[in-house]
């Protein structure tokens, strides 16, 4: 029995001692030299950021860095899980417009107090968002701007207009080739044309200004692609992507992001700003950055560690790797003022595209407002709404979505 | 001496108590924290300064008509799912109970969709329901029939996942079905045959009575996990489409609370779920207890 006794004390003791072990603060010894990032790349973008990260950790001895991949979705609603229960990654990457209801979450730090006095000058104007009167992400690239890609083998030079755009892609679509293929699943592909129809998403106090003749117009004008076979039936981001990497279709909608695997399958590729609309306006795409925001959750003791980390990843020798190789234009001054960015023709086109484009806002009703253009955007393609009335079921689903959401 | 009987009553306890940690922590703590939010009003806005607001989150559930739709589609999704992964699981259990040549190799084959990861299952599937380039229809082209808009007409974009969900779960209800035959003594059978009855008879008097007592619990749990089960539905019709037509009530709940931020009324909203199931697990119980102790 005595056996029984001591056998039992022990178990309690292990026991105890397990729970005692498993709750003890992460902050102190090995846990403070590592970093953990949550990063949604294209994964050409990853390969330049798993360099970057080498290059650190060879001037860090002993310092660890995790990354893990998300879908911009997943993201957002992971890192806002994880960190609510004291958790989440240390560096959160990502579009700008994540910071809206991170910050509003007190999810991530207002970056303008915890990083030193200055730290923000050293990026051009155009990267930068202020929420609330703070900087909550530091960008290492500014664009994410879409703009209108072509196959040179099937069209030598770029539309500039829509009607030369709609007889192009007439020309082009038979055997097997549509002139043209696009993400008609996401608004955000949507934006340019309402733009360039002299509409927008939200006034300036952040109310959705959906219900517009520009927004019925820019539908009209996607559905009339697909209803005229100029486009699949069914595009989606892979359809659309797929089909322009195996030639099968001769331009394409899509960002910076996409062109190196364009150009790794084989694709003689050229990209223009998305050509002028009925009525003389260029497409206006949106302009937004990119970038890393600091969980709230960071100890620190761990900060210093995390803030050189950052610093290092937007310095001009990290934001270079992947301006030469992916084309992505830097936030950084003097990386952006570097000579090699002009030299390439693809940058070139790219800031032209930006100088056309409108900064994306990051206010919080953003995430309200693609939830309710999406569906409508879809029910426009599949026949199920005219523009017109998906234009004014999408501001009304906008305005009850914020109001439930302040409730 | 009462501490020498005590310890060896307390000892099971204490290995217990690991799990029991577990159990409290994982499952009773979001349970109880999630009756807590849904009784209050956090949301986007107010997610530090959320205030109890009594029933409102129910108030504003039951009057507003997505309930309702939510909760025909969810009820449709789960009755067609369960029946169907029962007719074709007991079907193909009984065709292997038989004289079967390769029994092993069918069994397997037959397996096999289970096995795979439903994430990659869904995403496999979505890919072949696309109107141009999709297997599906290049088949269906190839027999001479239409095209079929599988994920972009709101009523063909509800029965895609239901296609995938069903070739997902029938083999749990073969392999279940397959035991529960396997178990059934030989000399009913004989005694059945010696008394003249067909097939149909042999099955309805003898296999099904005795298969019952197993099948049940696995309907029960298949029912609920299938009404909880949104992998699949929100990955086929990716996330809702077209335009939130495909949600059932978990994929709208993971939806209001993840997109829209309304913490509060996605848990009010999952204790409805909750109540549901309950309700229907204790309706079938106290059903099919009696059921099972004649047989």
């Amino acid at each position: 029995m005595m056996r029984v006794q001591s056998s039992a004390r022990f178990a309690l003791c292990a026991l105890l001692a397990l729970t005692a072990l498993s709750c003890a603060p992460k902050s102190g010894g090995r846990a403070a030299r590592k970093i953990v990032i949550w990063e949604q790349m294209d994964p050409e973008e990853r390969v330049r950021f798993e360099a970057n990260l080498a290059a650190f950790r060879l001037a860090h001895p002993g310092v660890e860095i995790e990354h893990t991949p998300y879908e911009t979705e997943q993201l957002r609603t992971q890192f806002q899980t994880a960190t609510s229960g004291g958790g989440g990654s240390d560096l959160v990457f990502g579009p700008s417009d994540q910071v809206g209801p991170l910050s509003l979450l007190k999810t991530i730090q207002p970056l303008d107090q915890t990083l030193p006095a200055g730290f923000f000058d050293r990026f051009i104007p155009a990267s930068l968002d202020t929420l609330d009167g703070h900087i909550w992400a530091a960008p290492d690239q500014v664009g994410n701007h879409l703009l209108l890609c072509f196959n040179r083998k099937l069209v030598p030079v770029a539309p500039t207009t829509a009607e030369e755009f709609v007889a192009m892609a007439k020309k082009l679509s038979r055997d097997g080739v549509y002139g043209f293929a696009m993400n008609v699943t996401e608004p955000y592909w949507l934006v340019p044309f309402l733009g360039g129809y002299g509409g927008w998403i939200m006034d300036a106090q952040a109310s959705p200004t959906l219900d517009s003749p520009a927004m019925a117009k820019a539908l009209a004008f996607v559905k009339s692609l697909r209803d005229q076979r100029l486009m699949p039936q069914e595009s989606d981001y892979q359809i659309a992507e797929t089909l322009f990497k195996e030639g099968k279709a001769a331009m394409i909608v899509n960002g910076p992001w996409s062109w190196s695997a364009y150009r790794k399958a084989g694709v003689d590729l050229g990209i223009a700003p998305i050509f002028r609309l009925p009525g003389g306006r260029w497409a206006q795409p949106m302009v937004a950055s990119k970038g890393y925001s600091i969980n709230v959750n960071v100890p620190k003791e761990k900060l210093p560690l995390v803030i050189e980390l950052l610093t290092f990843l937007t310095s001009p020798e990290a934001e270079l790797r992947s301006v030469r190789e992916l084309a992505i234009l830097p936030s950084h001054r003097d990386a952006y003022r570097d000579s090699t960015l002009l030299q390439d023709p693809y940058l070139a086109v790219s800031i032209t595209a930006i100088e056309k484009g409108r900064r994306m806002p990051v206010v919080p009703e953003m995430r309200v407002i693609w939830d309710a253009m999406r569906p409508e955007m879809q029910n426009v393609m599949n026949g199920v709404k005219t523009p017109a009335q998906a234009a004014k079921d999408m501001q009304k689903a906008a305005l009850e979505q914020i109001a439930n959401m302040k409730k | 001496m009462n501490a020498t009987i005590r310890a060896p009553r307390s000892f099971p306890y204490l290995l217990l108590l690991p799990a029991m940690a577990a159990m409290l922590l994982v499952v009773l703590f979001p349970l109880v924290y999630n009756f807590y939010l849904a009784f209050r009003n956090m949301s986007l806005y107010h997610f530090t300064d959320h205030r109890f607001v009594g029933l409102d989150q129910f108030r504003e559930i039951f009057s507003q008509p997505v309930f309702y739709v939510l909760f025909g589609k969810s009820l449709l999704w789960t009755v067609v799912n369960v029946s169907l992964h029962l007719a074709i699981g007991l079907f193909l259990a009984v065709l292997l109970a038989g004289p079967v040549r390769g029994r092993a190799f069918y069994r397997t084959l037959l397996i096999l969709p289970w096995a795979m990861p439903q994430y990659i299952s869904a995403l496999t599937w979505r890919g072949m329901f696309n109107y141009e380039y999709g297997a599906v229809n290049l088949i269906l082209q190839r027999l001479h029939l239409p095209a079929v808009p599988w994920l972009s007409d709101p009523v063909w974009a509800f029965v895609a996942p239901v296609i995938v969900n069903v070739w997902l779960g029938f083999p749990f209800m073969m392999v279940v079905s397959l035991g529960a035959l396997t178990a059934i003594p030989h000399d009913l059978y004989e005694a059945a045959e010696l008394d003249g009855a067909s097939a149909w008879h042999k099955f309805r008097h003898v296999t099904w009575p005795q298969i019952l007592p197993v099948l049940t619990p696995a309907v029960l749990l298949g029912t609920i996990w299938t009404f909880n089960s949104m992998v699949v539905i929100w990955l086929v019709s990716q996330q809702g489409r077209p335009a939130d037509q495909t949600h059932i009530m978990v994929t709208w709940i993971y939806k209001v609370a993840f997109a829209y931020y309304r913490y509060s009324y996605a848990a009010a909203f999952s204790v409805v779920v909750f109540l549901i199931l309950l309700g229907f697990v204790v309706f079938t119980l106290r059903r099919t207890t009696p059921l099972e102790s004649k047989t």
